[in-house]
């Protein structure tokens, strides 16, 4: 192979423009290079808030969006993934505070399961019990949250903060909290896949499960 | 040379161990290659391959492919080897970054990509005197 196929190669390529989902305005992300237009599909892109609302102050927090449509020189995307800066997180990790994990799977009005991981910082060191609370209160939060909202609703709320500032209001009466986030959240399936499981899904006796069911009643 | 509207961005990711410094620059997506380099095509001794000097040079050989495709501006993913080894990038990086930016590229985000295990198998023992 010389250089010049090489180049000759590249000249077939074309630029497809990546654009957002609708729920950010369509906004340009960026350009990617590919000789067919099936080869743009699936890929990932990866921007932050800050770059997308042109507000220098948010660019703690990370968006993945992946190509499921291509146009004639445009891609567009769908949301797959918030998460926020390892660097950022690393910031809010102190010394004799508590950090306070969660992770919960749920299924938004639409079919769309999502996993969401909130996490609090408390300004000292918590009891078990009260990080045990709190945790609580989080998974409870984001299950309601996605009870009553659409996969769209829902990553809105999780971009914006509305969904922390939610957690921060109802857990700070437990134990007094330095801050809420939404460290990350993860499309998981689609109404489709969702639907699919649900029929590949057996049904089985309770005779039949040989563990004793009885560490939850 | 595909001379178009020429504001584009790319990712230079930057592998910086203790041995070696491999970059590989691409799209914004990270699934096209647009230029590659790494220690060994720098320098001739084995252990030169992680120097500052000799990522330096590898940025100096591959900005001009990364200027033909029309990339004006890189965001940087450096990583150091990560997993049960060093989780800091090795001395490649922070040379590689600098050459970037003399190089006239706008430098976006850096950021650390380092695999960082959420708790895996036990770190190598040391080498003697370390």
């Amino acid at each position: 192979m010389s250089e010049r196929s090489v180049s000759r190669k590249k000249q077939e390529k074309r630029w497809y423009t990546v654009h957002a989902p609708e729920q950010f305005d369509r906004a340009e992300l960026g350009d990617t290079p590919a000789d067919e237009p099936e080869k743009v599909l699936d890929r990932t892109i990866e921007t932050t808030l800050g770059d997308l609302t042109d507000n220098a102050s948010e660019n703690n927090t990370k968006l993945k969006f992946k190509i499921t449509d291509v146009g004639s020189d445009a891609a567009y995307t769908e949301f797959v993934k918030h998460e926020l800066t390892r660097d950022y997180l690393r910031s809010l990790v102190r010394r004799g505070a508590s950090k306070i994990d969660a992770y919960v799977t749920v299924l938004t009005t639409d079919d769309y399961r999502v996993q969401i991981q909130p996490v609090a910082f408390t300004t000292k060191k918590a009891d078990h019990s009260q990080e045990r609370a709190i945790r609580e209160t989080m998974v409870d939060i984001v299950e309601e949250a996605a009870a009553e909202r659409t996969f769209e609703e829902l990553i809105d709320s999780v971009v914006e903060g509305r969904l922390s500032s939610a957690i921060y209001g109802e857990a700070k009466t437990i134990y007094p909290l330095r801050r809420v986030e939404i460290k990350k959240a993860t499309l998981e399936a689609r109404p489709e896949e969702v639907a699919a499981e649900e029929e590949a899904a057996v049904d089985v006796d309770d005779e039949d499960v040989d563990v004793e069911a009885d560490d939850e009643a | 040379m595909a001379e178009q509207e020429d504001d584009k961005w790319g990712v230079a990711h930057v592998h910086a161990s203790f041995n070696n410094t491999v970059m590989t620059v691409t799209d914004l997506t990270g699934a096209e290659t647009i230029a590659k380099s790494s220690g060994g095509t720098a320098v001739k001794q084995n252990r030169d391959e992680a120097s500052p000097y000799a990522a330096m040079q590898m940025v100096e050989s591959i900005a001009d492919e990364i200027r033909a495709a029309g990339i004006e501006g890189l965001h940087v993913r450096v990583r150091g080897p990560g997993g049960n080894l060093q989780k800091s990038p090795g001395p490649g990086a922070q040379a590689a970054i600098r050459a970037l930016a003399r190089e006239d590229f706008e430098i976006g985000r850096i950021e650390d990509v380092t695999p960082i295990p959420h708790d895996g198998s036990r770190a190598p023992k040391g080498k003697g005197g370390f």
